[in-house]
């Protein structure tokens, strides 16, 4: 693998609050998952990586060069900030144009490719509204935009689903899917692993400012299955259900709600586990009011990782 | 040799100028700024029913006005709008936008500051002017008021240039420059102009103030403690430390790791 990003021991930290630490890694090619916990350190690596910040300790360089005070690199590097911030008082073609001609774009040229980006996030109907009118999805696909503009080779996107509708979190899935394709470098970072799932398979996970593991989405999926999850079943009928349940070989325990209207399940094969209680609640014809996995969520995976 | 329509600094100037126009904190500056002249038409109606005399009205333009332009609008003007070059970048954490295409921080910075001081200069010019024509309605076909008109607005756009640097190159260096800016203009530029000796030389202010003509009358506004500096010396001095302030800033804003939040 040619690296197109590559950091060496790298550390950042803000006064007292660590940022990351001690980073060895090689992205190249295709699309990367950066995949964490809110305050993992995604953003602040990928802040450096966008030349934002500067490297406490150690080195990050794209396409061999150092980022920071480098503006030359931006002509090959797009990002799209996590944080909502635009020019309000800007339209949102004016917005784009402008960064089309800081591109080095001029005249025709420039405007052609502001509509080309805005065409593809679908602002192009809205182009000339002032951003203050915009919505926060809209702003979101506005950020996009600005990021793709001028079709970078390396394109690092920070959470870039979020707040986007569900019809436009799968044509942005798609675009990102497309330009990886297209032998380009993709870094997108996301605490939702089934977001990063349906991107890529090739995946970076990131907490406590530390890279925890990297490669293949399907070995740390497997890790992930393997971790003890709890399912949290609202019923009417929870001695019942439990009845149902008790002989199944997914589960581990079962514990009863205070109030009589639930139980929680514990299960080591949360996707079997869910396959077969759907079938039963099927079968059976007893009513869920509401299906939780109370740690399903990737910090709790995480701290099960690193044997917290 | 003229700057190429697709420099950097051309287009974030005519970018930020006219989102300028259309910015809130433009229009309220814009009210600021027709105050002096709501002022002096009072002046002038109170003239013309008799409630004072002409002499007055020249004299409240040349005591009150003058001090309310250089010593309140202009240095006013400059700070909001040279601290914000920065300042709005930060708190919109916009600044991404400008540090991610392949232009220089300078020229960032100096495209900005053009913007900014030709949206002051507009704002200060068109009221000062509404202002100086009626304080010298009936001596508009004297070659002298028109040579005191060009004294003026060129020592307006003077004063605003180097107080419009200072605190760009202030915004640049503090999140929240304003009340350092609000202490440098009504504290040690309001206090340290009557010092004796060469302290006074230390404020922009005095500068400006010694290229305006001295009016007449013991307790005027203008009046020094020594004599002003020669009118030369003091555009020099304005220039320079204009150029200096922006070198500051450019030095700062190009070094300075700007940290939005969210850091994570």
């Amino acid at each position: 693998m040619t690296a197109v990003l590559r950091a060496e021991k790298l550390s950042k930290w803000y006064g007292n609050i660590l940022g990351i630490s001690d980073i060895n890694l090689e992205i190249g090619s295709g699309i990367t998952g950066l995949l964490g916990p809110n305050g993992a350190g995604k953003s602040t690596f990928l802040k450096i990586a966008a030349g934002q910040l500067k490297p406490k300790l150690g080195a990050l360089t794209v396409f061999g060069e150092a980022v920071y005070g480098n503006p030359r690199l931006f002509r090959r590097i797009g990002f799209c900030p996590e944080h909502d911030s635009a020019y309000a008082e800007m339209s949102g073609r004016g917005f784009i144009l402008l960064l089309a001609r800081l591109h080095g774009f001029a005249g025709a040229a420039a405007a052609a490719k502001a509509e080309k980006a805005l065409a593809t996030v679908g602002l192009l109907d809205s182009q000339e509204r002032a951003i203050k009118g915009y919505s926060f999805g809209m702003r979101q696909r506005l950020r996009l935009a600005s990021s793709i503009l001028h079709e970078p080779e390396l394109l690092m996107l920070d959470e870039p689903l979020r707040g986007v509708d569900p019809v436009w979190r799968i044509r942005i899935m798609q675009l990102i899917k497309d330009y990886g394709k297209l032998g380009r470098t993709v870094i997108v970072s996301s605490h939702i692993l089934p977001e990063i799932e349906a991107m890529t398979n090739e995946i970076v996970l990131i907490h406590q400012g530390k890279i925890f593991a990297k490669g293949d989405i399907h070995r740390i999926r497997g890790l992930i299955d393997s971790h003890p999850h709890q399912v949290s079943i609202r019923t009417a009928q929870p001695r019942q259900l439990a009845a149902r349940l008790i002989g199944s070989e997914f589960i581990s325990g079962i514990e009863f709600a205070a109030d009589n209207r639930g139980l929680t399940v514990h299960t080591n094969q949360r996707d079997p586990f869910f396959t077969a209680l759907m079938g039963l609640l099927a079968e059976s014809g007893m009513e869920a009011d509401e299906i939780t996995s109370p740690d399903d969520n990737l910090q709790a995976v995480f701290d099960y990782l690193i044997g917290k | 040799m003229t700057m190429k329509d697709n420099h950097p600094i051309r287009i974030l100037f005519g970018s930020f100028f006219s989102s300028g126009l259309r910015a809130k904190r433009t229009r309220v500056f814009m009210l600021l700024a027709m105050v002096p002249v709501l002022l002096m038409l009072a002046a002038r109606v109170m003239q013309g029913v008799g409630t004072v005399s002409a002499g007055d009205v020249a004299g409240f333009f040349s005591h009150f006005m003058l001090s309310l332009y250089f010593q309140l609008l202009i240095p006013v003007l400059a700070l909001f709008f040279g601290s914000s070059i920065v300042n709005d970048e930060l708190d919109n954490k916009t600044l991404v936008y400008l540090t991610t295409v392949p232009v220089r921080r300078r020229s960032v910075l100096l495209g900005k500051y053009l913007a900014a001081l030709l949206l002051a200069a507009l704002l200060i010019i068109a009221g000062f002017l509404l202002c100086f024509l009626a304080a010298s309605l009936t001596r508009l076909g004297d070659a002298a008021v028109w040579e005191e008109l060009g004294l003026f607005l060129g020592t307006s756009l003077l004063a605003l240039s180097c107080y419009s640097a200072l605190f760009t190159a202030l915004g640049a260096f503090m999140k929240k420059s304003i009340l350092s800016g609000l202490f440098f203009v009504f504290g040690w530029e309001s206090v340290v102009q009557y010092f004796p000796g060469v302290t006074q030389k230390f404020t922009i202010v005095h500068w400006v103030k010694s290229l305006l003509p001295i009016p007449p009358g013991q307790n005027s506004f203008l009046s020094f403690q020594l004599q002003p500096s020669p009118a030369l010396e003091s555009v020099l001095v304005l220039l320079a430390a204009s150029l200096l302030f922006l070198y500051l800033a450019i030095f700062i804003f190009e070094r300075k790791e700007y940290i939005l939040s969210d850091n994570a």
